[in-house]
Formats: structure tokens, sequence, C-alpha cells
């Protein structure tokens, strides 16, 4: 990890000044950890700096230093932002601006981190000290575009993709509430880069991500998030137009790969949102639901109900799923008889693993049929 | 093949898992040195395993509770944010004020930490502590402290640090405590409701994707607050959507996973296996399968890992064993194998062995108020 020419602090002659303070571990300690000379030697400097409240350029090397050793000790990040800031505004208090995205301290920070995320990756705090560093800057288009080759190394990693939806939710004008409070006093006098337009490219972007791969739940619910989740856009006002658009979308993907939970959870996901009977896309629905030989081929492109796709795996349990939602639905003796058929068939060949969960839905639908019956 | 894996189970060695707990209590390799700002957490585990498995006494002599009581003690402080748990000594420099007397003031650095302090109070009542020296009014304070204005609570005083486990751990600390003075249920649940997404999950923040762990301390952190407001927060039709979510988690290795489309990982067993328990579906459960999963996750010299052939560690060992504990497997060759799979029972709104939330009941609310 260390080059062999890297000095411990405790040998550097510009620290000879600071008198190192040791860990106070006590007798019998509960999962001490057997740290390195290294880590010791940084953490006792900075347990002393800490305490004499020193916050100069040095605290950036030692903080970074500790950071690369263990990249989630909250306390060195907390600090090396409090320097960070104290450096940055030495006679005022901190105010956002887009200015700030051209001073040297701040390039070089970004330069650190766009560094320790991709070696970090999975650590929460290489992200949240991003955030920080973002809310004041106020340059996120440049962190879409991070982003997006971040999510190249790991396309399904939870931080990266939050990170996104944060970004998009609190600079992009709808909503906000992604968790950073930066001074809103005097907002009128910064120059944000702050618009719906930064939402322009998320369609393509998910669009781009499905195409590597389809089965990418992250980029389906980040979907979810830009059309239904997160405000109403320019261009997106007509929402009859834009449920149309989302379930073709969503159909075409389920006929490329049917066995897809992602697509399947997007469009019970699309048709409860809009208070849509879930009937209304059965005509979609049943052909998955039929085994591989029984498909008739016909040249129809119909685009509100796509086939299933040559060589698909058929029948597909979601769309037994889906349908056996369906048939219930219509509380009828004849629906519930259908709808107990198909969890038969999960319950004893398509999806076997949920076998108590099939039986339970055929006597919860017995039972409330009898109910309704008893009623009548 | 879900219909009599139970055969195939071998016996569950419960000394080389009891084993690795303590090896792990009794220290890390440098290479985890990532835990440093999480160790009581990981102290919990170990100690939650080696409750789950029933042997803390044995194993662990008199001497060497205490010894683990006094430090977790040391790990207390009180100060302007109120009192709690720190990590663990990493930010703490030798100093000699530091006694058990007197806690010792902290600086913005070393405050106490909302997610060790739910850990600390869980190990200290599984070493069976009579938590004399528990600052009850200041854990009520600084829980008020780390509340933040769009409801959820940050992990530590003044940080941007919030996601639905610190939420958990807020509620979990009042519902112990039997004080929920400190918190602003209605507003906390208002954050939580936006942590809801359209697949019946819930993610770490507002708009996040639906993630099993996440999902579950939400699940509990309702469960929590119902059991003081006696109002249902989710109507019939949410629970059922969160419900099938979750059992669609369990994949075709019988082990769960935290997302749709992932991996199955043993501690899921636990987040989703418990959240399904809470919302009273957890006859629904494959639980064959799953512990047929979670027996392939075992190392063979003991601990228990995310996936089969990965290392074992605390985490996944301890949840693992959650797992089993409120799914156990139907194991019928009559002979001494089943029982080596049984675990003390679980409460699963605290994550804890009902003997030890018993303790805490008993042990951790003012007295004054409720004798
Ligand atoms: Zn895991």
């Amino acid at each position: 990890m260390f080059d062999d020419d890297e000095l411990l602090f405790s040998e550097r002659p510009e620290w000879s000044d600071v008198t190192p303070l040791e860990q106070y571990e006590n007798l019998n300690p509960l999962a001490p950890i057997f740290y390195t000379d290294e880590y010791k030697d940084a953490t006792n400097y900075l347990r002393a700096i800490v305490k004499s409240g020193e916050k100069t350029k040095r605290v950036l090397e030692l903080t970074e230093n500790i950071i690369k050793q263990n990249p989630a000790h909250y306390s060195a990040w907390q600090y090396r932002y409090e320097t960070f800031i104290t450096l940055l505004f030495p006679s005022s208090p901190p105010k956002p601006s887009k200015a700030l995205a051209t001073n040297p301290m701040v390039i070089a920070e970004l330069a650190l981190m766009d560094e320790l995320a991709v070696r970090f990756l999975k650590t929460y705090q290489v992200w949240h000290h991003r955030r920080l560093l973002v809310a004041l800057t106020r340059q996120p288009r440049r962190e879409l575009g991070f982003i997006k080759k971040s999510l190249e190394a790991d396309a399904k990693n939870y931080h990266t993709w939050s990170y996104r939806q944060w970004t998009l939710a609190f600079f992009g004008g709808a909503g906000g509430g992604g968790g950073v409070a930066v001074e809103s006093s005097d907002e009128n006098d910064i120059d944000f880069e702050v618009g719906e337009d930064l939402w322009a490219g998320e369609l393509d972007f998910v669009d781009a991500m499905l195409a590597q791969d389809i089965r990418n739940n992250s980029a389906w619910h980040h979907r979810f998030f830009v059309v239904w989740g997160c405000g109403v856009r320019e261009g997106e006002l007509d929402r009859e137009r834009i449920s149309k658009r989302e379930l073709i979308f969503v159909k075409q993907h389920i006929s490329f790969a049917p066995n897809n939970p992602s697509a399947w959870n997007y469009l019970r996901g699309i048709l409860r949102h809009t208070s849509t009977p879930f009937s209304s896309v059965a005509a979609f629905a049943e052909p998955y639901t039929s085994s591989k030989e029984s498909i008739s081929r016909d040249n129809i492109v119909d685009l509100d109900n796509p086939r299933p796709g040559e060589g698909a795996e058929l029948p597909c349990s979601e769309a037994l799923e889906f349908m056996a939602d369906v048939h219930e639905a219509k509380t009828t003796e004849e629906g519930v008889n259908s709808a107990v058929e198909i969890w038969k068939n999960l319950a004893t060949e398509h999806d076997t693993m949920r076998k108590k969960y099939w039986e339970h839905r055929i006597r919860s639908a017995h039972r409330s049929l009898n109910t309704a019956t008893n009623a009548a | 093949m879900s219909d009599q894996p139970s055969t195939l189970l071998s016996a569950f060695s419960r000394k080389a898992h009891a084993a690795h707990c303590k090896l792990c209590l009794s220290g890390l390799p440098a290479s985890q040195i990532d835990v440093d700002g999480s160790r009581l957490a990981l102290a919990f585990y170990c100690l939650g395993g080696l409750d789950l498995l029933g042997v803390l006494e044995e194993e662990i002599s008199p001497r060497n509770r205490e010894e683990w009581r006094t430090w977790l003690w040391t790990q207390h402080a009180k100060g302007k944010y109120g009192s709690g748990f720190r990590p663990g000594p990493f930010m703490t420099g030798r100093d000699p004020r530091i006694s058990l007397q007197d806690p010792a003031d902290y600086t913005n650095y070393d405050t106490p930490h909302l997610i060790m302090t739910y850990t600390a109070l869980l190990s200290l009542a599984i070493l069976r502590d009579d938590f004399s020296k528990l600052d009850r009014k200041g854990i009520i304070a600084f829980l008020r402290c780390c509340q933040r204005q769009d409801g959820s609570f940050s992990t530590v005083p003044g940080s941007n640090e919030n996601d639905l486990r610190t939420l958990y751990c807020a509620f979990a600390i009042s519902n112990m405590l039997d004080d929920w003075s400190g918190v602003d249920i209605p507003q906390a649940v208002a954050f939580l409701a936006t942590c809801r997404t359209y697949e019946g999950g819930y993610g770490q923040s507002t708009f996040c994707e639906g993630q099993g762990g996440t999902t579950y301390t939400a699940i509990a952190a309702l469960g929590l607050a119902s059991a003081v407001t006696k109002k249902e927060y989710l109507t019939r039709s949410e629970k059922q959507v969160t419900i099938e979510w979750l059992l669609r988690n369990q994949d075709d290795s019988g082990g769960f996973r935290g997302r749709t489309g992932k991996e199955a990982d043993a501690c899921y067993c636990f987040w989703c296996g418990g959240s399904l328990k809470i919302l009273g579906a957890e006859s629904l459960v494959n639980s064959e399968a799953l512990a047929t999963y979670l027996s392939r996750c075992r190392f063979k010299y003991g601990g228990i890992a995310k996936a089969p052939g990965e290392s074992p560690d605390p985490y996944h060992t301890y949840l693992s064993l959650a797992a089993l504990s409120m799914y156990p497997p139907q194991v019928h060759d009559g002979n001494s194998t089943s029982e080596t799979w049984k675990f003390g029972v679980l409460d699963p709104l605290l994550n804890a062995r009902e003997e030890t939330v018993a303790w805490i009941r008993s042990h951790v609310p003012d007295r004054k108020v409720h004798s």
C-alpha cells in the first residue's frame, strides 16, 4: 500500500512540532484491531491535531493518508471537510458558488474524490464527502458524467445510483429532499447550475444501461424515479401520453426477455401508480403464460401487445402470477377458479420455491369468495 | 427440491461457530481496518451469535464478561449533545480524566453514534449488565439532537449521514427505554414513507432503490412505533405488495437476495425473513430451502459467509443464526442432528434473543417512572 520511501508521520521533520496522541484502549477490549504501524502512526497524529484544533494544509495530507488506509474512518472525513472549508473560506462563512469550480483546491479535492470513489466504491463516506463538495460547487452536470463512468466499474452499485438520484433531485429543481442542507438565505446571489434540463438525458441514460443489461433493477428503479417518482417536468405534463409511452416501453422490454422480474415489477408499479387495473394489460400478458409451442406466429406487429420473442422461455412465471391477479380481481367464481388453476401450476411446477405462498393465495381466494357468497 | 432437503443437512457445528465469534472478539487482523469506526456493531454480532447459540455462559468466564461490560461502558460518553456510545476508542486519546464515574466529555469528533448506541445496549443486555450507569435522560437528549428537520436521523449529531438504519435505531432505543419523548414519531414516519418504492420495498433514503436491509429497518421501525401509538401505518394492500416483493427475493438457491435480480446473500435471509416475520407472513417462507442455502454458506472451520465459498465474518454469522432461529428447518432424523439446528428464540423487532429482550424490559427503562 505504501511506497518504500513514504515516511511515517513520526519520522517527518515537518510534523515534529506535534506530540502524537495514542489510542486509549483499556484492559481486555472487545474486538481490538491489530493495527499496522502506519495506521497507528497516522491516527496518533489525527487525534493530536483534532485536540489542538489545527486546520491547516498539512491536515489535508494527514487525513488523505488515513482515508486511504481506512475509507470508513468517518471522523477523518469530517475533520478533513472542516479543514477544507476553513482553508477555502479563511475570512468569510462558507457560501456555495459556481466560481468555486475553478478554484485549484476544489479541483484537486474533486480529482482525489474521483480516484477514491473508484477505489472504495462501496464506502458510504466517499460519496457523502462528494455530496458536501458538490453542494458547494454547484456543478451537477460534471457529476452525472462521473457517475456514468463509475457505473462502468459496477453497474448496480447502490451508492452510485443513490448519488445520481440525489444529484438530480437536489439540483434538478423537483422535490429536493436529498439530504444536504446548504445556506438558503442568500440563494439569490448564487448563479446555480440548476434546472429541469438536468433531467433531459436521463431516459436515454436508462436506455443505455438497460441495453447493457436488461435485468439491471437499479436502472429500472431509476426510470421509475425519473418518470414517476420525483416531480413532473416540462414535456412530460401530458401524463396520459407518458403512461402510454411507459407501457409500450416496458412491454417491449418484457418481449425481449420475458423472465425478467425487474420489468414485471415496473409494469405493476406503473399500473398501481396510475390506478390502472391489471386487467387492462391482460391481452398483453396472456401469451406469456402459454407454453412455447402454442404461440401463434404471425407477422403482425402490435405495439400495444408485443409477442414473446423467438426462443423465449415460456411460460413465464411472472406472467402466470400477473394473470392470476387479473383473474382473482374479477371476484367471480369463474375468475377465482382460473386464478387457482394458475396458482396450482406455480406451486407444483413453475415456481415451487414459493409453494407455500401459492397455497396461501389459493386458500385466501377461496375464503373471500365464500365470504362474498355468504354475504349475498 | 423444497420438499425434503432437510435430510441433507449435516449437523450444525455449534462449537466451531462459537469459536469464530470468540476469535473475532479476541482480535481482528489489520485487513479489517474498515470496522475501526464501527467496532461496537461488530462486537454485538459476535456476542449476539454466542447468545443465540446459547453458549455465552459456558464459553465466556464471568470475569471476562465483567471486563467486557467495563470496556463497553468506557465507550459511553456524555456531553453537549447528550449521552450515548461511541463506536470504540478510535478517536479517544490516552486521557487520565476518563473514568467510569465521570464519563468523558466529548468533542465534535468523538461524539456518541446512534447505531453504536443501539448495539451497545443490546450487547450490555446480552452480558446481563444492570444498567445502573445508564444516563437515560442523556440518551433521550441525544436522540433529539440526531433527529433532523425532515424527520430522519443522523448517525452522529450534525452529520448529513442519514438513512433508515438510523431511524430504526432511534426507535429501537426509545422502545428499550420505554420512553419515546426523544423522537417525533409522526415526522419520522413521514420520512420513512418517502423511502417506500413502487416494488414494495424501502430504499436507504428518499428516492433510492428498494433493498432488503433497509426494508427490514422500515418494517421493524413501523412495528415498534405501532406498539406505542396503536396505529396501523400500512394499508392492507401496501402490506400485501411488500410481502410479495420480499417473498420474490427468495431465489432458486433458497437464499434471499437484497434487491430484485441480485444474487442471494446470507444476511438477506435475516433482513427479508425478519421483515416477513414482523408482517405476520413467516409461514409463507420456504424455510427448508432457506436452511439449505445457509448450510452451504457455512465455513468448514466455523463461521458463516455471505455466500457459499466465501470467507465467514461475524455479521453474516450472526444474521444467519438469527434467520435460522426464526426459520428452523424440520430435521426429522430422530437423532442429535436436529438438536444442533435449534437456536434461541429471536425477537424480530429488536433483533435479539427473547431472554435478552426480557432483560432489557426489566433493566433498561427508568424504574423511578415505571415502578
Ligand atoms: Zn450480506
